[in-house]
């Protein structure tokens, strides 16, 4: 498919005007978001003359100095991380299970973990308010938002851990560590999580960007959340909503840079058998770092 | 033939101390009840309710009233808008993310241009919600600068009824998330076509056009409607990125949240839970329709 008869040259015309207007059109939001937030200039007065003048950070200084702020962050922040844990700590089980166990049950599992997709965000929220009056002493808390958010992110990690799965010897892998003593726990814990590294790793980031991200459920159920923070904070001050918005882009994109470069030098050492869960995909629904890990 | 495989590695596997492993497929289907049971607290129950609440008249009484309400009127104008804008944005998306994912696939001089293409789109896939709305009003709001730029060229894009909020403005903002989703799903279908079948093509006497024709676009076409189907879906769904974008009630899930935030207790309510419940049905049937299509299209890409 790659290979394009020089002859042809010419052809290639139309794939790269495509590639230069995908990039101007997802650039041109960023750079417009990111003027916005770190420059203090109003659009009517924007020209070349004031293109390079007031460039500042007193947006993102403010937005860290408003009293909502940090306790909407540090909500997130621990949300990401339950809600982390919970889905590595009930998917990799039954991915596991599924498997070893009930491999002619893959196909039906697998659809049940796309069900998410089935049921908009605003429509869970409208399903939820029908139970909240049975169950209001479990949505006071803030944190009752994690099983909601393990259910939202369910279908691109049980993916990408299934993904893992199958590119790994998993019954020869078991057995072994069994037929050596070890118990069910520590055979998850230090013979299977080490070499699906790459999938829970890719699975957490999803599970985290999809946390941090969310407003739908959290704003509708009063959560102070921090894009609900963002939301409301944005007629207080544009300006630091908006820097704020660019650094925690940033922040993603760090993240998510360091994670796979992480996983891929890990990946590519002789010891580990790491390197076979970089396995193409074979259908990934938005499946971030499984198509990072990908045939690059 | 599995409950063989597994008493065959499972007998050898037996160890001191372990718990007796099932053996018996019967037995290793508990093993799925947690799983089972978190979806059905979190995701069966809230579903199921929404639809309990719908099905009742106003008495009280079981019945089809609210659901019908919900589709006419000004609500049944609202799905209308909804389904023609998600359509569209879903097509967009297809032709786009199609063009896309293929000029990436196939080009040879920047080695790092295709896994540069899919990583981008696996963070842009993922980018909906508060930052996008509020990049894309950095851009071509009534104050952004594409705005002010297009203006400097002599078209006032505010001084007719345009908005963000419009069947176009949508579109344009949910293709950023939308394109990269097409772009993620195209990819592998299009490393399934194989070099040797355009050559049996071309050695058959076919031209370009033949192959894309009779083999290249049957091959992809069921990645490509699978697509349209998940990017609709999204699309009809998608809720805050429109909440922070417009305040236009013609969009369904906004229409939805405002039955949801009021405190009226008044029987209307239970309109509300109806659109829900159309919602449901809705993106349920797309999404269905997704899922066949896509085992269809993996066929392909083994």
């Amino acid at each position: 498919m790659a290979a394009v008869n020089p002859s042809r040259r010419g052809a290639r015309i139309v794939p790269h005007m495509v590639l230069f207007a995908a990039l101007l059109f997802f650039v041109a939001p960023l750079v417009a978001i990111a003027r916005f937030g770190f420059q203090n200039v109003p659009t009517v007065l924007l020209g070349w003359s004031t293109l390079f003048k007031k460039w500042t950070i007193d947006g993102l200084t403010g937005a860290f100095e408003s009293p909502d702020f940090w306790p909407s962050f540090r909500l997130s922040l621990q949300l990401a991380v339950g809600t982390a844990l919970g889905t590595i700590g009930l998917l990799l089980p039954t991915a596991v299970w599924v498997h070893l166990k009930l491999p002619k049950a893959r196909g039906v599992v697998e659809f049940l973990t796309v069900l998410p997709y089935m049921v908009p965000g605003i429509a869970l929220v409208a399903g939820i308010k029908v139970i909240q009056p049975h169950i209001r002493w479990f949505l006071n808390s803030p944190f009752s938002l994690v099983p909601f958010y393990m259910v939202l992110a369910l279908p691109f990690t049980y993916r990408s851990i299934d993904a893992g799965l199958r590119s790994i010897d998993l019954r020869t892998l078991v057995d072994a560590s069994r037929s050596l003593g070890a118990g069910w726990g520590v055979t998850l814990r230090r013979v299977l999580m080490p070499n699906l590294r790459a999938s829970i790793v890719s699975a957490t980031f999803l599970t985290v960007a999809v946390v941090l991200g969310e407003f739908t459920i959290a704003s509708i159920l009063l959560k102070r959340t921090l894009p609900v923070f963002q939301s409301t904070y944005r007629s207080e001050s544009p300006r630091g909503a908006y820097a704020l918005s660019v650094l925690f882009l940033l922040g993603t994109t760090a993240v998510f840079a360091v994670l796979s470069l992480l996983t891929r030098r890990r990946g590519s050492s002789p010891t580990s058998t790491a390197s076979t869960t970089s396995a193409p995909d074979p259908a990934p629904v938005a499946s971030t770092v499984a198509q990072h890990e990908g045939p690059a | 033939m599995t409950s063989t495989s597994s008493e065959v590695s499972t007998a050898g596997g037996r160890a001191r101390g372990a718990p007796p492993p099932a053996t018996r497929r019967s037995w290793a289907v508990f093993g799925l009840l947690p799983f089972l049971a978190f979806l059905t607290l979190f995701l069966v129950i809230p579903a199921i309710s929404v639809f309990q609440e719908a099905l009742h008249n106003r008495d009280g009484s079981f019945g089809w009233s609210a659901m019908t309400a919900a589709f006419s009127g000004q609500n049944r104008d609202a799905f209308w808008f909804s389904v023609r804008f998600s359509a569209f944005a879903a097509l967009v998306g297809v032709v786009f993310g199609a063009l896309l994912a293929y000029a990436a696939a196939t080009a040879t001089r920047p080695r790092w241009l295709r896994s540069l293409v899919a990583s981008f789109s696996g963070v842009a896939a993922n980018m909906g919600g508060i930052v996008l709305a509020f990049a894309f009003i950095a851009l071509i709001g009534p104050q952004g600068i594409a705005t002010k730029a297009i203006k400097f060229a002599g078209w006032d894009l505010y001084s007719g009824s345009w908005k963000l909020g419009s069947i176009s403005g949508l579109t344009m903002v949910y293709s950023y998330f939308n394109i990269p989703l097409m772009v993620l799903i195209t990819l592998p279908a299009i490393d399934g076509l194989k070099a040797s079948w355009r050559e049996a093509c071309t050695n058959l006497g076919g031209t370009a056009f033949t192959y894309w024709r009779r083999v290249g676009l049957p091959v992809l076409a069921p990645s490509l409607l699978g697509g349209f189907m998940l990017l609709f879906a999204n699309s009809f769904s998608a809720y805050a990125t429109a909440k922070i974008l417009t305040d236009n009630t013609q969009i369904v899930s906004l229409r939805l949240a405002f039955y949801l935030g009021g405190d009226i207790n008044t029987g209307e309510d239970s309109i509300g839970f109806a659109l829900a419940g159309w919602m449901i049905l809705i993106t349920a049937l797309a999404m269905v329709v997704y899922w066949l299509l896509r085992k269809k299209a993996e066929r392909w890409q083994q």
